[in-house]
């Protein structure tokens, strides 16, 4: 399904669920058209299908005549936006075309560029709007909806939120979230472990966030994937909590090198755990030297109003530059 | 467990520019940053490409900077 990132199911299809409506919406088909559509590709060395699985997903609708008006549409203008695919073919057709010397094709192609071309495209859909999109990113259990659902009782009569949940399956979340009083999408990525950009894209077109607004995505639960997928988001926060021991900036330095705040959850619970909040720090700011460090207790409330002022403070940054 | 993928998403890179021609190397840039373990990627590699147009390539690595993960560039074999 997910064709960058092997952790995936091959036979899951990514889908998205608008908790208020009930309506359900497949992004992704499952792989077995997928690799259908990659066999057919490599038979005939069509140059457009490999590009991204976003792109082979509706190239393969597109084949078959049996996508939905909307989700095509989208699509359609994916794939007219990316020059950079474009300019890499032409690059490569120019040089072999005069001649025998030109052995060595040199492509310096990004393996992740459709994915980052994508954000890149989020990232000014939201600038535009003056949305703050962020991107929470953290190991499962360690309190990311409960923070939102904090974050959301205490600042939804001052700021419209809205929120994207990522999960492989269920919309326990999205429900959460919806239950706390803001509208919320839920994307089921089947057996993937991290959310990417186009699901992004469409969950935000779903959810058409008001200009000034927040968008909060809570990614999948997982250290590792989502550090290196792009979504469009302002920034990657990370959760860790009290639980999971003071090491976890060193076992997974990717992630938290990617963020550039780190929310310490559960602090209510430090005492009964043993948790060093002072060698948690320090494991944070070794891998990441200019990460800023929040403690609190979404549960309790602790030090909550220290995480909410500097919220509203990356917001007001924002507008002032928008 | 990225690697998979990622050797996925190299291949088909690949093989979209290679156009059917036969391909004898390909050479990926990584950098120290971009979360990307070699051995891992070359034994990925070798599963991925198994039984397609790409079986029997050479994966080679090039030290690049940051988190640089892109496919450089690759050869194409000569005709015997």
């Amino acid at each position: 399904m997910c064709g960058v990132c092997g952790c995936a199911d091959p036979n899951s299809e990514v889908s998205m669920i608008d908790v208020k409506t009930g309506v359900t919406r497949k992004l992704r088909d499952s792989a077995s058209s997928l690799a259908e559509a990659h066999a057919f590709a490599h038979a005939h060395g069509l140059p457009h299908d490999h590009l991204h699985d976003h792109t082979h997903h509706h190239d393969h609708l597109r084949d078959h005549g049996h996508s939905k008006a909307d989700a095509h549409g989208h699509v359609q203008s994916h794939s007219h936006d990316h020059p950079h695919d474009h300019d890499h073919i032409h690059d490569h057709d120019h040089g072999h075309g005069h001649g025998t010397d030109n052995r060595v094709v040199a492509l310096e192609a990004a393996i992740l560029g459709k994915n980052d071309a994508i954000a890149a495209r989020n990232r000014g859909w939201f600038e535009g709007r003056g949305v703050l999109a962020l991107n929470f990113v953290s190991s499962p259990g360690s309190g990311k909806t409960a923070l939102l659902e904090a974050t959301i009782r205490a600042l939804k009569d001052q700021v419209a939120i809205s929120v994207i949940e990522g999960d492989q399956m269920t919309t326990h979340d999205a429900d959460r979230i919806r239950a706390a009083g803001v509208p919320a999408i839920q994307v089921n990525t089947g057996a993937g472990c991290h959310l990417e950009a186009d699901m992004v894209a469409e969950a935000a077109r779903a959810l058409n966030p008001a200009p000034g607004s927040l968008l909060l995505i809570e990614n999948v639960g997982n250290l590792v994937c989502p550090a290196m997928f792009d979504l469009g988001e302002a920034m990657k926060i990370a959760v860790i909590s009290t639980t999971e021991g003071e090491d976890k900036p060193l076992k997974y330095p990717h992630m938290f090198r990617a963020v550039k705040i780190v929310i310490v959850n559960k602090m209510d619970l430090a005492p009964h755990v043993g948790f060093d909040e002072a060698a948690c720090c320090d494991n944070i700011r070794a891998v990441n030297p200019a990460a800023e460090i929040i403690c609190v207790s979404a549960k309790t409330g602790q030090n909550l109003k220290a995480w909410l002022d500097r919220l509203l403070l990356l917001r007001g940054d924002l507008q002032l530059a928008v | 467990m990225h690697e998979l993928g990622m050797a996925r998403s190299i291949a088909a890179i690949v093989g979209e520019h290679a156009r059917g021609r036969p391909i004898k190397g390909v050479r990926v840039a990584i950098g120290p940053h971009a979360c990307i373990e070699r051995g891992a990627l070359a034994f990925c590699w070798d599963i991925v490409t198994e039984k397609t147009a790409l079986a029997g390539t050479t994966l080679g690595f090039i030290d690049a900077e940051g988190d640089t993960f892109t496919v450089r560039d690759f050869e194409i074999r000569e005709e015997a």
